[in-house]
């Protein structure tokens, strides 16, 4: 009896700590999104100060980078020099595109007045666009491949090494 | 002119893009906002501590709120709705989990526990068997207490 009962607290203590164990080596910023390897759901949406419309479809051909940002978040100010200098480094091979949601227009011109920009920065009127993205907060980056399939997803202020490395999930498609 | 010209050209993601065409009737007036409230009830509000949608005064819950409004309006149903945010946000978005795995699996562990349990406490109070208690002693089965029994002039029964 009682190695029946050793037996069966040895199989638990094991499969805690496999969990634990699977569990402690994941990145916590590395959130599974079931978009993952679907397409990209579609939007065209206003570019920021004009009248311009970006249309999603119009960045196939080539990797794209979705991040999704608001001037009231603290770590998207964080992360906004790496993206600015990633894109100068890295267009037109591969291409850059900012979503905000939850703010305001005057805002964000000026923040983009005062830190620049590399990419065009389109709005998110009523958060749908994030909404059917299956965003939770900001920073939020997706990147798509050439033919718009999201490859890989990043949660949190990124920089260029983590650009890097989720770009290479897009490159090994 | 320029302005409406945008307008038109603007798209965002539509449910029918997820989950088809609507299977219901379109719901409107007292009975969206109840049913507004139901179903958004159903959705984990995804930047709050365990709140639902219809409860949280987020800005994303309430535009996750307006979406929910919106698409019953259209005649989108319960499941299809559940479905279209489970596809953005995946199971963790509902509120209810689908399987009933979730539910059983911790009356299993309590009931396995439960016997673990009562198979140990059997097992301690039980013990190992003890040995046999020895004869009493008597003057015929020793000699010796008959000799002790004989010096002290007692009772010999």
């Amino acid at each position: 009896m009682n190695r029946t009962v050793l037996f069966v607290g040895v199989i638990i203590a094991a499969a805690l700590v496999v969990i634990l164990f699977v569990g402690l080596g994941k990145d916590p910023s590395a959130i599974h999104s079931p978009l993952i390897d679907k397409p990209a759901p579609e939007f065209s949406l206003r570019e920021v100060g004009t009248n311009k419309t970006v249309d999603l479809t119009q960045y196939r051909g080539k990797p794209l980078i979705i991040n999704f940002w608001a001037t009231w978040c603290g770590p998207c100010w964080e992360e906004h020099p790496s993206l600015v200098a990633s894109a100068r480094q890295l267009q037109p091979d591969v291409q850059f595109l900012g979503v905000v949601f939850q703010d305001k227009e005057e805002k964000i011109l000026g923040f983009l007045n005062q830190r620049g920009t590399a990419y065009p920065t389109v709005v998110d009127e009523k958060g749908k666009t994030a909404i059917a993205y299956g965003v939770g907060g900001v920073p939020e980056s997706y990147f798509l491949d050439a033919k718009g399939t999201i490859r890989a997803k990043f949660v949190g202020p990124m920089n260029g090494d983590i650009i890097q490395e989720n770009l290479q999930k897009v490159l090994r498609q | 002119m320029i302005l409406l010209v945008l307008l038109l050209s603007l798209k965002v993601p539509d449910a029918e893009q997820f989950v088809g065409p609507p299977k219901g009737a379109p719901v409107a007036d007292a009975q969206l906002f109840q049913r507004t409230r139901e179903v958004a009830s159903l959705l984990r509000c995804p930047v709050c501590q365990g709140m639902s949608v219809a409860d949280s005064p987020s800005e994303m819950a309430i535009n996750m709120k307006e979406q929910v409004r919106e698409l019953l309006a259209r005649g989108y149903t319960e499941e299809q709705i559940l479905k279209y945010f489970e596809i953005s946000y995946g199971q963790f978005v509902l509120l209810k989990p689908k399987s009933p795995v979730i539910w059983i699996l911790p009356i299993i562990a309590l009931v396995v526990g439960a016997v673990l349990v009562i198979l140990k406490i059997r097992n301690l109070s039980g013990g190992p068997p003890s040995p046999p208690a020895p004869p009493p002693l008597t003057p015929e089965s020793d000699p010796y207490v008959a000799r002790v029994r004989d010096l002290v002039g007692g009772d010999k029964s």
